[in-house]
């Protein structure tokens, strides 16, 4: 019932009228066609001097809460802050989940997205964003060692925990044929396996790969696959059309490519293995200017 | 013949904005017409499991006798006080682990149970706070002309105590229903395919939302329209002339 009312009040702020939603599907429409249209937000986001952006904050090194402090920390709220700095704006962090992180965008309750969202088509279409990704991430699976998993099609017919609204649904469901389980967040996807409720667990391989190697209540657990699944840029989102906003963010983004910020920001929070997309793009960039 | 009522029905909403492509997905037609027999399912397990746990617990309450009626009344306020949400993850994620560690291999309680459990032990709670409410208002001179009769409590209680109850405490009960019938969507928080999770899972690949979000409201309004109505019906059914009116 909680769950119901969230989204249900999240989503009514946008269509308190059956005339209202229509219209807004109707733009939604028109701006799908094609139609470039000059947005407000950018105009919105300098006149008031802050910039809302929604970070995902699922624990580990791309993002999660410091206990101290309570401040969002690790690489989607350290790349936020730089995003505000970038606009030349102050930053206001609003943490998102997984499943609804979509809606607080296009309900306008955060101006920009860095939520660990990949881009895909399906997104692509509802969504704006900046085209020049600043990470690149796959699915991993975590599994027993006793599983005897050890390549994607071994999980065909058998049970594996994702977290709702995983982008890893839909391949490891149509293409290796797994039954998907999906629960409201990844840590509670982690609880699911450790209580061997599914076989392995799906989550971007910058999740899974950290925890492995670092947390010892997770010893009796690998990621034998080496392949990773459907291995995806991670962009900043905005809302569809906002042309003005996604030229000015992805201007910054360049630029962080260009002076290797990403790189140098990757190796202070201890991603690793290391992204090969960021050197490749610092040398793309770095040639260009 | 199935397929063109549903292209008709796409092709009626999307001038309105509302684009119900998926029901002509077999997949996802499938997996939200599965969603909404596990919802219906999940109602059938928990009206009768919480119904019969809400009168065990009042008929313990109001037993007099202190080692039982005390530990009822803590699991009672601990129940109560405490979000149904908290008290499933608590019972799946951390009661069903052990479980799991203490047996070594899969727990023997589905997911589905767990829902069925933690709902209706809940609403149980509830059930049993309403009959109680019933059992204390049947008048003194009742139970003094029943023991006159020579029952035994027992039968006090299944004879005379419950039936007036149950008369004293329909609506309250009914309301408990209703509520409960509403609170089955929180499966959708452990995987557990009801017509919510089926329809998150829908909209988080096609971001379908208000679409889903009108069809689960519709869905639920019809069921919780359907238990006040069997309510009702009851109510008139068991009225007693000069009683509980």
């Amino acid at each position: 019932m909680e769950i119901l009312l969230l989204l249900m009040t999240s989503d009514m702020a946008i269509h308190k009228t059956p005339g209202a939603a229509r219209t807004a599907f109707t733009l939604a429409l028109a701006l799908a066609a094609g139609a470039a249209h000059a947005d407000a937000t950018l105009d919105k986001i300098k006149e008031r001097g802050t910039v809302t952006i929604g970070v995902l904050a699922n624990g580990g090194v791309f993002g999660s809460v410091d206990p101290a402090t309570q401040q969002l920390v690790g690489w989607n709220p350290e790349l936020a802050r730089q995003l505000a700095k970038g606009l030349g704006v102050k930053a206001e962090l609003v943490q998102v989940q997984t499943a609804t992180r979509t809606q607080f965008l296009i309900s306008g309750k955060v101006d920009l997205l860095i939520a660990s969202m990949e881009l895909n088509p399906e997104r692509a279409e509802i969504l704006g964003y900046a085209p020049t990704p600043f990470f690149r991430v796959g699915g991993a699976a975590a599994t027993l060692k006793t599983s005897g998993i050890a390549k994607w099609e071994d999980l065909r017919g058998k049970p594996v925990c994702v977290s709702q609204g995983s982008s890893f649904a839909r391949p490891l469901a149509a293409d290796y044929g797994a039954v998907i389980k999906g629960y409201k967040s990844s840590s509670d996807s982690l609880l699911a396996l450790r209580g061997a409720q599914c076989v392995a667990a799906v989550h971007d391989s910058t999740l899974i790969r950290p925890l492995l190697r670092s947390n010892t209540e997770w010893a009796e657990y690998h990621a034998p696959i080496a392949t990773e699944v459907l291995p995806a840029n991670s962009v900043v989102w905005t809302r569809k059309g906002e042309t003005d906003t996604i030229a000015a963010v992805d201007e910054v983004i360049q630029d962080w490519h260009r002076t290797g910020w990403l790189i140098g920001t990757e190796k202070r929070l201890g991603i690793e293995p290391p992204q090969p997309l960021l050197q490749e793009l610092n040398a793309k960039f770095k040639q260009g200017s | 013949m199935i397929e063109t009522v549903l292209q008709a029905w796409v092709s009626f909403f999307r001038p309105l904005g509302l684009n119900y492509t998926f029901v002509l997905e077999p997949a996802e037609r499938s997996a939200f017409a599965h969603g909404l027999l596990v919802t219906l399912q999940l109602c059938a397990w928990t009206i009768p499991v919480s119904l019969l746990s809400g009168v065990l617990i009042a008929a313990g309450l109001t037993s007099r006798r202190a080692w039982l009626a005390r530990p009822l009344q803590a699991f009672v306020e601990v129940t109560r006080n405490t979000p149904t949400l908290v008290q499933l993850y608590c019972a799946f994620l951390v009661l069903n682990m052990l479980i799991t560690q203490k047996l070594g291999g899969a727990s023997p309680i589905s997911p589905f149970a767990w829902v069925v459990v933690v709902v209706a032990l809940h609403k149980g709670v509830f059930h049993a706070e309403a009959l109680r409410a019933g059992i204390e208002a049947v008048p003194a001179v009742t139970l003094e002309a029943a023991r006159s009769l020579a029952f035994s409590s027992r039968q006090i209680l299944t004879q005379v105590q419950l039936p007036l109850a149950l008369r004293f405490a329909l609506p309250a009960l009914v309301n408990n229903l209703v509520d409960l019938v509403k609170m089955t969507a929180i499966a959708s928080a452990i995987a557990v395919g009801d017509v919510t999770y089926e329809s998150i899972m829908i909209w988080s690949y096609r971001d379908n939302v208000l679409e889903l979000l009108l069809l689960i409201l519709l869905y639920f309004g019809l069921l919780t329209w359907l238990v006040g109505a069997g309510g009702r019906w009851l109510e008139n059914r068991l009225r007693m002339p000069g009683y509980g009116q």
